[in-house]
């Protein structure tokens, strides 16, 4: 693996490594301090409103991560399987066949599964499969499931789908406070909500620091160190995390160091990682000197929750992330990104798991190059289930793509 | 209506045949609105003298390049008819908010009157009835903009009794359909979907006393349950007819679950609306309680005496592939076998009607 990374390592994900490591460990052990401390561990989505939970001492899991976790291990596709055996289909998002896989046979799974959930909170803003899925794990469990519905933003926000979400984030709380025996203290939620702001605010500086010509990190930097950013959204930790990360990046600046030594092509990078070819996929193109400064994946991380009544604020950031928003202004967030920073070509990941972020790719792809004459490639993967990855494909489309970049200049 | 069958019944199939783009030959004069889902408040277009045409896939011999190969074919046919301009006769066309792919559909539809209603994914949410009647107010309000129109309260609430009375129609001959074949239910269920609505109705009940003379409740074939999503055309209901089995219960999106429950007429026509998508039998779409689909299903299934569920799962269709699993799980373990038929169209080809026919001859086993 070392081999496949060709490019500049960062000091601070040894400690990334730590804190991750920290944070399984204490989801391992919950059933020690958890129960006596009052201190229910809930598994839940990576677009819901963690800051909620939080604040009620509640301990956040993320299946989404763990999938990640399991894709990145390549054991994905063993756990998909058990899945399939169960009934569930190979068309269904892989991070849900492998989660469920772990729940059948922790034998295979990484960290011997997730510790099972007390409850399951489950947020609609990022696709219609997780509602399917917590379904499949409440019933599996036999644990209550809190929904949050956030209606799709086709141009702007309305005031009554606010509303809506704010009435739901209401019941939440009372439904969470039964569990935990505690009334949710409103200076406890700006806490967790200054914390989540602070490390969203470090993150969106972090990636705008790659800006800078050459860019001082690749985009699986940013798959990489974007753990704290889900996992630990609304701690100290994240936000020490990112301090740590912060400074050695702007270091990186100040002293002109490359993230792709000889950078000559910027790119940018759309959809979720692939996560069992992290390295070696961009090898291919870290080799070339081409560098990938942006995405559009990890910035869905970056938006700051805006001031004002915490639920209010709450419902509107939640309601409107990215893969909750009209093909239009994922267009724009592109078009923008390529401007501000600079982009010579982009990548789109054509991901067989994820529905909103790959359906509407062609589209997009098309009317970014049409605005910006920027070239795009579209490459066929999966985010964990590495069986349907064509590796030859593949590497023949970004040899093309790289030689036009070449030609371009 | 230029279509004239030799009987209502032979009409309304004849246009059930004919599909949505038959629309303009045989209704001209007419002012069609497209749409998608059954979630689509058919009454708003109604009210502002559109007529509602329900798009369903024919087949496609163009595969579009704008969706990738993990779209459904409803999806990849409907978008193809789209791009060669088939539906260019509509005056818009409108996406109520269901699965993924349909919301991505609408994303990259390339008509230019493309409207959204974002209802309520969970239904009993707090809050949900509200902001369904605002969403629905929003959406009149924007239909009305590209009527040129003003919305009318009266005219709502004469498209809402209108519907109702096709809904209570469509609901006496579901009631039926144990004793007529199943693929003339299908297409006259359809037919509600593809053609003017008080023509509809009229033909409907003109059609009544061929449709009671032919309703046998002896028929001896083997009694199933089917579940999906669109049933597009008769192929599959034909199959398991040839194959000696019966339909006497269905939840599919162009079958009986288009037209289930009623709008109060009483209510706030709004309200009433908002009302009637909450309390409908669930679409996998859609959130009630964890075990509203599989009960509903399950109970459906014994009140109409199956012996038996075909769930169809369309290729790529996630709602319905998910829940597959725990609606097999519920009926099984309730002594009623399951096929799990996933189809990329609904004509079943060799290979569907082998597992058709092996799953009958098991039942026929079992019983």
């Amino acid at each position: 693996m070392a081999e496949e990374r060709r490019y500049l390592p960062l000091q601070s994900t040894r400690s990334l490594g730590r804190t991750i490591q920290r944070y399984y460990l204490f989801t391992r052990y919950q059933h020690l301090w958890g129960r006596p401390l009052k201190r229910p561990l809930a598994w839940i989505t990576s677009g819901a409103p963690v800051e909620i939970l939080r604040a009620l001492g509640i301990h956040p899991v993320y299946p989404e991560n763990y999938g990640a976790i399991c894709g990145s291990r390549r054991v994905a596709p063993e756990l998909c399987r058990v899945a399939e055996a169960a009934g569930y289909s190979q068309d269904l998002c892989s991070y849900a066949r492998a989660g469920i896989g772990a729940i059948l046979r922790p034998d295979l799974a990484p960290m011997g599964g997730l510790p099972r959930p007390d409850l399951l909170v489950a947020c609609n803003n990022i696709c219609g499969t997780v509602l399917k899925w917590y379904e499949v794990l409440a019933r599996r469990f036999d644990i209550p499931l809190f929904i949050i519905d956030t209606p799709f933003v086709g141009g702007e926000l309305e005031p009554h789908a606010v509303s809506y979400v704010q009435d739901q984030l209401r019941e939440l709380i009372a439904g969470l406070e039964r569990p935990t025996g505690r009334r949710l203290e409103l200076t406890k939620l700006q806490r967790r909500l200054d914390l989540s702001n602070e490390a969203v605010r470090l993150w969106g500086e972090i990636r705008g620091l790659c800006r800078t010509r050459p860019s001082p990190l690749n985009t699986p930097d940013l798959f990489i160190h974007m753990a704290p950013i889900v996992v630990l959204r609304g701690t100290a930790q994240a936000v020490a995390h990112y301090r740590r990360l912060y400074d050695e990046v702007r270091e990186r600046v100040r002293t002109g160091q490359a993230a792709v030594p000889g950078e000559r092509f910027r790119l940018l990078w759309d959809n979720i990682a692939i996560w069992y070819q992290l390295f070696r996929f961009y090898h291919q193109f870290s080799e070339h000197g081409a560098c990938f400064v942006t995405d559009t994946y990890t910035g869905g991380w970056a938006a700051e929750l805006a001031p004002g009544d915490p639920l209010e604020s709450l419902a509107r950031t939640y309601t409107a992330i990215f893969l909750n928003r009209s093909v239009a202004f994922r267009v724009r967030q592109m078009v923008d990104l390529i401007h501000d920073y600079e982009v010579d070509g982009f990548v789109m990941h054509a991901n067989r798991s994820c529905k909103p972020y790959s359906l509407v790719q062609e589209e997009i792809r098309h009317r970014v190059m049409n605005e910006t004459g920027v070239p795009g490639l579209m490459v066929e993967a999966d985010m964990a289930d590495s069986r349907v990855y064509a590796a030859e494909q593949v590497r023949n489309r970004v040899q093309v793509f790289l030689e036009a970049l070449e030609v371009r200049g | 209506m230029t279509v004239t069958g030799t009987s209502p019944l032979a009409t309304l199939r004849e246009i059930a045949a004919a599909g949505a783009t038959a629309w303009p030959r045989l209704f001209p004069g007419s002012r069609p609105f497209g749409y998608f889902c059954s979630y689509w408040p058919e009454e708003l277009v109604l009210s502002l003298g559109w007529e509602p045409l329900r798009l369903l896939p024919a087949a496609a011999t163009v595969v579009p390049a704008r969706l990738p190969a993990q779209s459904c074919f409803p999806a990849q046919a409907c978008l193809a008819a789209a791009e060669a301009k088939e539906y260019d006769f509509l005056a818009g066309v409108g996406f109520a908010h269901t699965c993924d792919t349909s919301q991505c559909l609408a994303g990259i539809w390339p008509h230019r009157n493309a409207l959204a209603f974002v209802g309520p994914v969970t239904l009993t949410a707090p809050g949900a009835i509200a902001y369904c009647t605002a969403e629905l107010d929003h959406l009149w309000h924007r239909l009305a903009r590209l009527a040129g129109a003003q919305p009318d309260e009266r005219e709502l609430r004469r498209a809402i009794v209108l519907l109702n009375r096709i809904r209570s129609l469509a609901g006496r001959l579901d009631e039926m359909r144990g004793g007529l074949p199943s693929p003339l239910v299908a297409a006259v269920l359809r037919a509600g979907q593809l053609m003017p609505r008080a023509v509809y109705a009229a033909e409907l009940e003109a059609a009544w006393p061929e449709l009671a003379a032919m309703a046998d409740p002896d028929h001896g074939r083997f009694p199933l349950l089917i579940s999906g999503s669109l049933v597009e055309s008769d192929g599959l209901y034909t199959a398991l007819e040839e194959l000696g089995a019966r339909v006497v219960a269905d939840d599919t999106c162009t079958g009986y679950r288009h037209f289930a429950g009623l709008v109060d007429e009483l209510a706030e026509p709004l309200a009433g609306l908002a009302g009637r998508l909450a309390a409908r039998i669930p679409c996998p779409c859609r959130h009630a309680h964890l075990e509203a689909r599989p009960d509903y299903l399950l109970e459906l299934a014994r009140r109409r005496g199956a012996r038996g569920a075909v769930l169809v799962t369309r290729k790529y269709c996630d709602p319905h592939t998910w829940d597959a699993v725990a609606v097999s799980e519920k009926l099984r373990l309730a002594g009623i076998p399951v096929l799990v038929l996933e189809m990329e169209t609904v004509d079943p080809g060799g290979s569907e009607r082998t597992r058709l026919q092996a799953f009958l001859e098991c039942l026929s086993d079992y019983d």
